[in-house]
């Protein structure tokens, strides 16, 4: 998916063009404070990137859009409500963008970033 | 309303220590509720996060629930719990940053026993701190801009100001003008004419807490404009009150600005039951007058503005026609905020006012030749203060219309799919208002498949399906969908669709008798059905379905 054809020709979206509107999104949603690239080896969550590949996957299956986002929340907020109200973010503005229809987004809370002590 | 100068002064003499702080917040709470509607209706568009205000009270709400029956007199102690308290409760994005500017807030007077200005002034500089911490890239124009301001205003204060009441003063000041504002720092706010809902919620937040000190009401919105389709005129009707004979209604474009304020109190002075609405530079304004005053509105208004429209109605006479109306009219349960509201399709009176029983929020009317669209299932909702919504269709005609609701909606929409109308009773028993929705539709779909649905009707024309013959005019028997049996009578067919389903080893027959049947008929079948099935209870109730002499559920 990404793809449309017209009596034109046809439209293709990379899934780097999606992850970059999700990436805009993920980064304005409120509670989040960076995105964690997955280091596939391990697993471990390295350093904060700001490349929008690096942190976030996209997937085409036929004809749904899958997106997988890393995350690094602020401590002290309300986790769940943070990754919702992402999911519910990017979702919107990837389906605003595209008028194609996002199945899933995963938002995986990958750390937290603690910038004072109670 | 005039301000309560001896309770002013008395609250300026008073430190302020964790109880006054807890009744402070109370206020604040109490007057975002009221005006919870208000910031609603300030949704730009389907934005992700909702509504606003039901979020940011229902945060604040759990922040309450937390410091409620907290006795301590510390300051710092009672933010802290009413903090955490927001934290647990935080909904939405809006909630999210509430809770954080509390907790700022909390950690900026967590060593003071009572607050005073300095503290004051460093917890709202907290506040703003780490509400701004929490995001990449802080959004100007939105709840983040407002605390700035505020915060800010505090800082520049200092010095000038004697106590924390004249600094809260200050701070409601501020908040008013950066919610102002928005709209010139967020374009999307521009183009809908609109302020940031966070921005208001924070303002109402912080202005209940003044209004409390100054002794004013905290329970009717004074000054709202709400749009002009949701006046709700009718309901304001409700409330006559003794001497209020003449209900005016004005429309006017207004000579510049319109000041609400000066008109509210204009208002109040006049009569009752004032509503003002606002809608593409346009106002309504509604109130009740006594007879002598009928015109003394309309005046006025020309003095402020050019009249577009006027209407004037005797309330009396009116009120007897909608108490009339009411009578009939069925009840359904009232929607709580937050909590689940089920939606049903319903193809006759009789069962809307049994779902209604049960606790259903709104019935579509609809049924086997009549689907409802899309858009009547969505407005059913659409308007309703929760964003949590069970769809039963109880058709599978109208199966499609409910999913493609649910699409195209922002809330959150379980559509249980019930394709008769005993499934949708049998899923309406064992629903749950205050629960999870999807494990409460998950809890529905079990329950439905516990019913078996029969229904007698006449057939159109001649057929012949799943080894049943019928001729044109013929009484039919479904059973769950399924043609089983054809017949002469109503009572033949019921019979017959009785023994299909098996009925001895069931033990409860529900008989809904649609529009065509009388309540004697329906009752002489029920009791040849008694004589024939000893051990099967039979009950008769009014459906008032249209083309379906009866429908069955069979338990």
């Amino acid at each position: 998916m990404g793809e449309e054809t017209t009596t034109l020709g046809g439209i293709h979206v990379s899934p780097n063009a999606v992850a970059t509107i999700a990436y805009q999104a993920t980064l304005k949603s409120y509670g989040v404070v960076g995105l964690a690239p997955k280091n596939l080896a391990d697993g471990i969550v390295s350093t904060i990137t700001r490349e929008p590949s690096r942190g976030i996957a996209v997937h085409y299956k036929e004809d749904e859009i899958h997106i997988d986002i890393n995350i690094i929340v602020e401590y002290g907020t309300r986790i769940n409500s943070v990754a919702e109200s992402v999911a519910n973010t990017v979702r919107f503005h990837v389906e605003k963008a595209l008028g194609l229809r996002v199945s899933a987004v995963n938002v995986h809370v990958a750390g937290l970033r603690i910038s004072d002590t109670d | 309303m005039a301000i309560d100068t001896t309770r002013v002064e008395k609250f300026r003499k008073r430190p302020i220590d964790g109880l006054a702080f807890k009744h402070l917040v109370e206020a604040g709470l109490t007057w975002l509720r009221t005006n919870q509607q208000v910031v609603n209706a300030l949704n730009v568009f389907p934005v992700p996060d909702g509504d606003t205000g039901t979020n940011m009270s229902l945060t604040l709400q759990s922040a309450w629930n937390e410091v409620k029956d907290s006795g301590t007199r510390h300051l710092g102690e009672m933010a802290a719990a009413f903090s955490k308290g927001a934290l647990m409760g935080a909904r939405g994005n809006s909630g999210v940053i509430t809770s954080q500017i509390l907790r700022g807030f909390s950690r900026g007077v967590h060593e003071s026993a009572t607050l005073d200005v300095d503290a004051f002034i460093k917890a709202l500089g907290e506040a703003r701190d780490t509400a701004y911490k929490g995001v990449v890239k802080p959004v100007e124009g939105t709840i983040l801009t407002v605390i700035k301001e505020t915060a800010n205003a505090a800082e520049s204060a200092r010095g000038s100001v004697k106590d924390a009441i004249e600094l809260l003063e200050v701070a409601v000041k501020a908040a008013d003008e950066a919610v102002k504002k928005t709209p010139e720092l967020l374009p999307i706010l521009k183009q809908a004419g609109v302020v940031d809902s966070g921005g208001k919620g924070l303002f109402f937040f912080l202005e209940g807490m003044l209004r409390h000190v100054y002794g004013e009401s905290l329970e009717t919105p004074t000054v709202s404009v709400q749009s002009l389709s949701a006046m709700g005129l009718e309901d304001a009707l409700g409330d006559v009150e003794e001497g209020q004979d003449y209900e005016v209604v004005v429309d006017f474009v207004p000579n510049g600005d319109l000041d609400l304020h000066t008109f509210y109190g204009k208002l109040e002075e006049m009569g009752t039951s004032i509503q003002v609405g606002e809608g593409e530079g346009m106002y309504r304004m509604h109130i009740h007058v006594p007879a002598e005053n009928r015109y003394v509105p309309i005046d006025y208004i020309m003095g402020i503005g050019t009249v577009t429209k006027v209407a004037i109605e005797n309330l009396m006479a009116q009120m007897d026609d909608i108490q009339k109306s009411k009578a009939s009219q069925i009840q359904f349960t009232a929607v709580e905020p937050g909590s689940i509201a089920v939606v049903v399709v319903s193809p006759g009176t009789g069962l809307s006012r049994i779902f209604a029983s049960l606790g259903v929020a709104a019935v579509v009317a609809g049924g086997q030749t009549m689907n409802p669209s899309t858009q009547d299932i969505l407005s059913s909702f659409e308007n309703m203060p929760t964003d949590k919504i069970i769809i039963l269709p109880n058709n599978k005609n109208i199966v499609m219309a409910a999913n493609q609701a649910k699409e195209v909606t922002v809330k959150s929409v379980q559509v249980v799919p019930t394709r008769t109308v005993p499934q949708g009773l049998a899923a309406m028993l064992s629903f749950d208002p205050g629960g999870d929705v999807a494990a409460v539709a998950e809890k529905m779909i079990r329950a439905m498949g516990n019913v078996k649905t029969g229904e007698i009707t006449v057939a159109t024309r001649s057929v012949e399906i799943d080894g049943v013959t019928v001729r044109d005019g013929q009484v039919i028997a479904l059973l769950d969908g399924k043609l089983v049996a054809s017949s002469e009578t109503v009572e033949q067919g019921a019979l017959g669709l009785l023994e299909k389903a098996d009925a001895a080893s069931h033990e409860i027959v529900t008989l809904f008798f649609g529009e065509d049947m009388s309540h004697q008929e329906a009752n002489r079948i029920a009791d040849v059905i008694r004589g024939k099935f000893a051990n099967l209870e039979v009950e008769v109730q009014e459906g008032g379905q249209p083309h379906y002499q009866f429908i069955l559920s069979i338990e």
